[in-house]
């Protein structure tokens, strides 16, 4: 979600005077911020890592640089820092994903069944992908995926050039295509969804 | 549908939180933010701000404000609703006092004379006054004093629920006993809300944010 009324610079810098101006960030980004960390980790964690990356970004708010008035690149890099301590709970719970899936029944009709199937064996072999690649691959793959950071954006994020955005995207999209590619689950689920 | 497609459907399924489970984040928020001044040696807050334990739902909070979470701002409402039920309850003792003399024969356990009531009535009528008034008064303190993150307020408010828990099976009357149980309940739910984690998280920031500012 883009910045809306003021841009977030400009509420940072008036946090540096009027800190509970700091308040509105919270509001505008917190729910994002905390999808991005559920989705990587659980629930639990999310909670827990969404407060401390507020905290972590209000006390180091006078080193923000206003020349960028979206923060949200800013929030993101904090939060994946901070879940890089979480490492092993992200990974857990793409392995609780896969699990989940495959323990998972889909009633219905024949045809929606296979496609619900298939879909869930693609879930499944995605998560395996996203569980095996290097931490810093998958940092760049979701949050373009799933966050639609652009490559400028990752960069400032993960503080690192864009050409290496590019070639750990790069990376980490044939690591997944290969992990799907070969599969009956990935022939079966091109065929219905080009069907449909 | 390319593997970016596939990640961002599994993406999706992942919905973005409900308000209240940000409350905890919230709080923890507001607590650095109240501690900020001290911390960063800023001296442009507004002086009410700093004056607060914790920011509360009884101060003139603008929007831009970051506020107490959810359950606790609901405890509080009830605990005034609680006030309200206590003043309801006052007005009925009050207007029913014609049956004043059978319901203290009976719950004084005293075997007082018709003219023995009689002669203690305005006594009687004073400290009902009172008591109504002193727990009317009991409810908004609590109130107040949670909204801005005293943990002994929470504490209290429980203490206070488990000695009317006893209190109430001592009442008589149909529109007595109603309105004792659903004041009752109303502090029953007020102190629930109090204990549940987000509202934990905001008394022991408020406690933390308190013991940072403290010389």
């Amino acid at each position: 979600m883009r910045s809306s009324a003021a841009d977030d610079a400009a509420v940072i810098e008036s946090s540096w005077r009027e800190p509970e101006r700091f308040a509105v960030l919270f509001d505008r980004h917190a729910p994002h911020i905390h999808r991005y960390l559920a989705r990587r980790a659980d629930r639990q964690v999310a909670d827990d890592l969404v407060a401390e990356t507020f905290l972590a970004a209000f006390a180091k708010r006078h080193r923000y640089d206003l020349g960028h008035p979206d923060a949200r690149p800013w929030l993101y890099g904090i939060a994946t820092n901070l879940l890089g301590q979480h490492r092993r709970d992200e990974v857990r719970q793409y392995r609780i994903r896969r699990a989940a899936a495959a323990e998972s029944e889909v009633p219905g009709h024949a045809e929606r069944v296979a496609a619900d199937v298939t879909a869930q064996a693609m879930r499944t072999l995605l998560d395996a992908a996203l569980a095996a690649l290097p931490a810093g691959d998958r940092d760049v793959l979701l949050l373009i995926a799933w966050e639609q950071l652009t490559y400028q954006e990752v960069s400032r994020a993960l503080a690192i050039p864009v050409g290496t955005v590019r070639s750990r995207l790069h990376r980490a999209r044939t690591k997944v295509r290969q992990a799907l590619a070969g599969t009956d689950a990935a022939a079966t689920y091109e065929e219905i969804t080009t069907n449909e | 549908m390319n593997d970016m497609e596939l990640l961002r459907e599994l993406g999706q399924e992942t919905p973005l939180p409900a308000p209240a489970e940000l409350d905890a984040a919230r709080a923890r928020l507001a607590a650095a933010i109240a501690s900020a001044p001290a911390a960063a040696g800023l001296a442009t807050v507004p002086e009410v701000a700093t004056d607060q334990p914790c920011p509360s739902s009884g101060q003139p909070a603008g929007p831009l404000r970051p506020s107490a979470p959810a359950p606790v701002l609901t405890a509080v409402r009830l605990m005034h609703a609680g006030a309200v039920g206590t003043a309801v309850y006052l007005i009925i003792a009050l207007a029913f006092i014609g049956d004043i003399q059978a319901y203290h024969l009976r719950y004084l356990g005293h075997s007082l004379t018709a003219a023995q009531l009689s002669h203690q009535r305005p006594l009687i009528i004073t400290l009902a006054i009172v008591t109504g008034l002193a727990l009317i008064a009991l409810w908004l303190w609590m109130a107040r004093a949670v909204s801005q993150g005293r943990n002994w307020a929470r504490i209290l408010s429980t203490v206070l629920l488990g000695l009317a828990t006893l209190e109430v099976t001592g009442n008589h009357g149909v529109a007595q006993v109603f309105c004792a149980v659903l004041t009752w309940l109303t502090g029953l739910a007020a102190v629930w809300l109090l204990w549940r984690p987000a509202s934990s998280a905001f008394f022991r920031q408020c406690r933390q944010a308190a013991l940072t500012r403290r010389p």
